[in-house]
């Protein structure tokens, strides 16, 4: 799954779930909590919480940029918009934090059929939008098909492209999706193409269950109705968003607070002062920021680090010289000292990635060991390879530590084996045309690599377009065919495997140089609890789970 | 009494304009070391110290260099742009003034044009089709800001037209070329110099402005806009990757408005005008 | 004066219709346009759909036609709608509009209120400390870029003091105006404290000032007559040009305090090529500028009768 983040900077803050209770996790857990999660769940911000007191108003952040792209949730996957719609709408599933993994949100229950592929849902039958009326199947049907309404373009359609017969509807072949299959008024099955988690897939924003009736009117746009737990009260846009707490969410005694006031800011010197002047119950923090809280021990007890699925890498045209030589990028792979990187520069506030899986993904090959720092073994490749006497090579990257930054960073590494950089500073928008239609030499990016496996290592399947996501354009049947294999195992341990495999063939041909997987911080207050790290995007908070203590200012 | 130190602003803002000029020509002899290249990230973040006299970058380049080597940048930015932006300004603001009509028109709309659209729109445009950097910079900036120099001339121009030595000049049979360039322009090079050396100073900051929106010089060359913006979420952790280039800004923008007020003094000393 | 305010909307009009074409140009030729920022956002618009969107938004019309449309559609006072929010522009615009020129007003009122006095005491105290002061103290202002200044108000006055709202807009009460105008108003206030100055200068030593002087009118009675009016002139040209370009001016400031103007909203459509939306800040900026200006030629008029409009 390829989302890319807003290139900037990015941070986060989440939840704990409280869905441990719910019974049905049923076949989403069964293929995802495979492996041994404990070690990369975050850190919790304090140990011991006291019960949960209602009342108060939680002021945070949507810490991505001065305005909000929508508040129409299908229209937009900006973690910026996330952040706010997680307090208007809700989705079938959530990403539950204490467990990593997604969790039924507005499903009561899920089973999964023999096939492997169909899933039968029910909703609760609590569950009501802010217009009062009741949450029912026919509204999942039809948010899924506004989703895939090929003249809107929304971003979720990709997600649920993934349902049989979506494809179909979206060119127009047929009226509705053959896929979902309503069976009663809070009943309804949903048939995959393939092997897929739906949870995976149905946990954003992009996938919000709306009301169709509220969409219809014109003031949607501006007065946004969902079922989520807080209903909106105001917008001012470029500046703040709030909504009040909605009395007949489906879950019972939720939310805690009153209020829900998010500020529009992408400028973290302002939210760091923000959050220490008690302006902000919790925000997300920069490399500089983090680095700072870290050492006071005070600030240092409220943060919650988070260790996101989104590889940092530096990706390169392979039909360009001299990425077509795989040697060069196994070469750049040793050359560069990242350890030092991500200390000095990144201010320890980045994970080194392996390969393109980030370590806290589900089909993560814990045997593998990282490309070592080792210049000698470089020139020894570089050498070998077709350009031993070295090359010129344009690194295109937006403007800040994570693009000009780390390419700066990285000059004196690749000159040292007879690359001779040149910086291009663009426009991430100019980025993106210049990925997808493959003109740029070498570029520094930040992929989603998550949940979903299988879908984030399609991003070098050669039938993927590079405007799919296949920027690099790499073209291996071999890799094809073990993607393959993978998302046709019905065997949750062999699928794993198989997927393993193929992100170690993407380790040896080296692509991409792998950088890192971003560490999110969370500064919170004291005084506000129930505050988790979503691995997902950690800006993405859970406010129904959170709670205001006592002498919370936003109680005042 | 005091009458005989009345130009320390010349001094001042003088020896700041030709210290700048001997530091930006022989960067290369007084910086230890080489701005760019001279970069380890094991030095990254380091405080001041005897080793880098004003600490170093979190790219762990020696921030002094930088800042020597800065000052070529800063200098040719703000003098170019401000000799374009001058020259423009005044040539139209001279000649929409004094002949009015039609052309006096054409140039307030012309200046209407440049100063209703921000600079920042040009800039973002431009760099966008010529990519960022110096020229696009000088482009940006040169042919955009010029409307100060322009609205200022043209207001003293008219509120001069009427006033008796041009009505001389003109009964001599002066033509417009020699009235607006021997008679006009002197008279107004007070608030002209002043705009000007002030103009030098804002398109340092300008350049600065841009850099914080990715739209300056590119790095790594060491132009103090972008180790300003650069610097800017450190201000808290590492004050001096920050403090020194804002300080080099600073006092450049100092000198050259000392410069010019001392300039001005120089040019129309109280109470003994030219005429 | 019908006619000097008939003639300056003729030139409004002009300037308006040639800045959007201009900037509606400078946009269609840049790399980069609405559906690519989609692509930049997410993963695998489907080509067809991508073609579908640009198709429905007539990215791919030629030029001259889009252009064409736009104007057609405006003199209908239709804005367009914007391809990101799918709102109407002028709907998002109403909201930004009266934040922006209240930031401004806030901002021009302190530069005045400030800088005038400051210029003033510096020309009359010519070459003396108090004058080296207060330049130094102007050229502060202009030397430190705003985001610097901004980020040193939050930190004093909202970190350090407690005394005000690092960001956001409140309900529109003053505490969250102060820092933002401080802001954005330094820097007109240090440029108007320096015009000022050399405007009283210049004016002091002209000769109908000197003639009257030597006729014996009191230093007093000459400020308030004479020097006042005709330096005025300048500093009225200065604060008309600050005034009138602070909509487009403020962007960074807007961006640091969460200020919801038109400045930020501007720069955000840029980055998304949102080009509806793009045009209708520039209209406003423009309009807010000329408006500006056109009171401080009305102005110029009323204070020093010797400028005529023919």
């Amino acid at each position: 799954m390829k989302r890319t983040q807003d290139h900037h900077r990015r941070h986060g803050i989440t939840r704990r779930s409280f869905f441990s209770g719910a019974g049905a996790l049923g076949a989403a857990a069964a293929l995802t909590n495979g492996t041994a999660l404990s070690a990369l769940l975050p850190t919790p911000a304090r140990a011991a919480e006291a019960a949960p007191m209602p009342g108060g108003t939680m002021h945070l952040a949507a810490p991505y940029g001065s305005a909000l792209k929508s508040l129409d949730p299908h229209a937009t996957w900006r973690s910026q918009d996330m952040v706010v719609s997680k307090a208007f709408h809700r989705s079938l599933y959530s990403w539950d934090t204490s467990k990593n993994a997604p969790a039924p949100d507005l499903a009561a229950s899920v089973t999964a059929e023999a096939d492997g592929m169909t899933h039968t849902y029910k909703l609760h039958d609590n569950a009501y939008f802010h217009n009062g009326r009741q949450v029912v199947a026919d509204d999942v049907i039809w948010s899924f098909t506004r989703v895939m309404d090929p003249d809107k373009g929304f971003p979720g359609a990709a997600l649920v492209a993934n349902i049989e017969g979506a494809d179909d509807y979206a060119k127009g072949k047929a009226k509705t999706i053959s896929g979902l299959k309503k069976i009663d008024d809070l009943s309804f099955q949903i048939k995959m193409k393939n092997y897929t988690d739906p949870g995976l897939l149905f946990f954003d924003g992009v996938t919000s269950i709306l009301p169709k009736e509220e969409v219809a009117k014109p003031d949607f746009l501006t007065h946004p109705v969902g079922c989520g737990p807080f209903s909106f009260s105001q917008h001012v846009a470029g500046s703040s968003i709030s909504g009040k707490k909605f009395d007949k969410y489906y879950k019972p005694g939720k939310p805690y607070a009153d209020g829900v006031h998010f500020v529009i800011t992408g400028d973290y010197s302002a939210l760091d002062m923000a959050f220490r002047s008690g302006e902000l119950d919790a925000t997300v923090l920069s490399a500089s920021a983090y680095a700072l809280y870290k050492n006071d021990a005070k600030l240092s007890k409220g943060l919650v680090e988070v260790h996101e699925l989104f590889t940092r890498h530096m990706g390169m045209n392979l039909k360009m010289k001299p990425f077509d030589d795989e040697k060069v990028r196994q070469a750049i792979n040793y050359a560069i000292d990242r350890d030092l990187i991500i200390d000095k520069l990144i201010k320890g506030k980045a994970f080194k990635a392996v390969s393109w899986l980030p370590s806290s993904s589900i089909a993560f090959d814990e045997t593998r060991k990282p490309y070592p720092f080792d210049v000698d073994k470089a020139k020894e490749l570089m050498k070998a390879s077709a350009y031993p006497d070295g090359a010129e090579v344009t690194i295109w990257a937006t403007n800040g530590t994570n693009g000009t930054g780390v390419a700066q960073a990285i000059t004196p590494y690749l000159a040292a084996i007879g690359l001779k950089v040149t910086l291009k500073v663009v426009e991430s928008s100019v980025l993106s045309d210049a990925l997808h239609s493959g003109t740029a030499q070498a570029w520094l990016y930040s992929s989603g690599t998550g949940p979903d496996p299988i879908a984030a290592l399609r991003d070098f399947d050669s039938r993927v377009t590079r405007a799919g996501g296949n920027t690099t354009g790499f073209s291996d049947p071999a890799y094809d065919k073990m993607l393959d294999d993978a998302a046709g195992e019905v065997d949750p341990d062999k699928r794993r495997k198989l997927t393993m495999q193929a992100d170690g063939y993407i380790f040896d041909k080296a692509p991409v140089w792998f950088f890192n997987t971003n560490k999110a911080v969370v500064a919170t207050q004291p005084w506000i609890h129930n505050v988790g790290g979503n691995v997902t995007e950690a800006a993405i908070l859970e406010v129904d789970d959170m709670w205001l203590g006592k002498d919370a200012p936003g109680r005042s | 009494m005091l009458r005989q130190l009345r130009r320390p602003n010349l001094a001042v803002g003088g020896g700041i304009v030709v210290l700048l000029i001997i530091i930006a020509v022989f960067a290369p002899l007084i910086a230890p070391h080489d701005p760019i290249h001279d970069a380890n990230l094991m030095y990254a973040g380091e405080p001041p110290s005897t080793a880098f006299w004003l600490g170093t970058d979190d790219q762990g380049r020696d921030i002094f260099s930088r800042i020597v080597y800065g000052a070529r940048i800063a200098l040719t930015v703000g003098l170019l742009v401000e000799m374009m932006n001058a020259a423009i300004g005044i040539a139209l603001g001279l000649s929409a003034g004094y002949f009015g009509g039609w052309w006096d028109e054409f140039v307030q709309g012309l200046t209407n044009v440049m100063l209703a659209v921000p600079t920042i729109v040009f800039a973002l445009a431009l760099m966008a089709v010529m990519g960022p950097g110096i020229p696009s910079l000088l482009v940006a900036l040169g042919l955009t800001d010029w409307a100060y120099s322009c609205r200022i001339s043209r207001a003293q121009v008219l509120s001069m037209k009427s006033s008796p030595f041009i009505q001389a000049a003109r009964t001599m049979g002066y033509g417009p070329g020699h009235i607006m360039l021997r008679e006009l322009l002197p008279n107004i090079a007070g608030p002209l110099i002043v705009v000007a050396t002030m103009g030098v100073g804002s398109a340092i900051m300008a350049e600065a402005s841009l850099s914080f929106l990715g739209l300056g010089v590119v790095p790594p060359a060491p132009s103090w806009g972008s180790m300003l913006a650069g610097a800017r979420e450190q201000l808290i952790v590492a004050p001096w990757i920050a403090v020194f280039p804002g300080l080099a800004i600073f006092v450049t923008v100092l000198g050259f408005n000392l410069l010019g007020d001392g300039l001005r003094d120089l040019l129309d000393p109280q109470g003994r005008s030219r005429r | 004066m019908a006619l000097v305010i008939l003639r300056r909307l003729a030139q409004a009009l002009i300037t308006v219709a040639v800045v959007l074409t201009l900037v509606f140009l400078l946009f269609s030729v840049i790399p980069g346009n609405y559906v690519s920022s989609l692509m930049a956002e997410k993963r695998g618009v489907d080509p067809a759909v991508a073609a579908r969107i640009a198709a429905s938004l007539h990215l791919n019309d030629p030029t001259p036609l889009r252009l064409w449309h736009y104007f057609v559609d405006l003199l209908h006072g239709n804005l367009g709608v914007s391809f990101s929010t799918q709102q109407p522009v002028t709907e998002m615009l109403s909201g930004r509009i009266f934040a922006s020129v209240r930031l401004a007003l806030a901002a021009i009122s302190f530069a005045i209120v400030t800088g005038l006095p400051l210029g003033y005491l510096a020309a009359s105290r010519q070459g003396r400390w108090v004058d080296g002061v207060a330049m130094v103290f102007a050229v502060s202002g202009l030397s430190v870029p705003a985001f610097w200044f901004g980020l040193l108000a939050m930190y004093v006055f909202s970190l350090q003091l407690g005394l005000l709202p690092t960001f956001g807009y409140g309900g529109g009460d003053l505490a969250h105006l102060v820092m933002p105008a401080l802001t954005l108003g330094i820097a007109p206030m240090a440029l108007l404290a320096r015009t000022t100055r050399a405007a009283v200068l210049e004016t002091r030593n002209a000769d109908f000032i000197r003639t009257a002087r030597s006729k014996g009118m009191s230093e007093g009675r000459l400020v308030r007559k004479h020097l006042a009016r005709n330096a005025f002139v300048l500093i009225l040209t200065m604060i008309g040009l600050q005034f009138g370009a602070m909509l487009g001016g403020s962007v960074v400031i807007e961006s640091l305090f969460a200020w919801p103007g038109v400045g930020s909203l501007l720069i955000q459509s840029v980055g998304l090529r949102d080009i509806p939306v793009v045009q209708g800040c520039i209209l406003v900026i423009v309009l807010f500028f000329l408006a500006v200006n056109t009171l401080v030629d009305i102005a110029y008029l009323i204070i020093d009768p010797r400028i005529r409009y023919k």
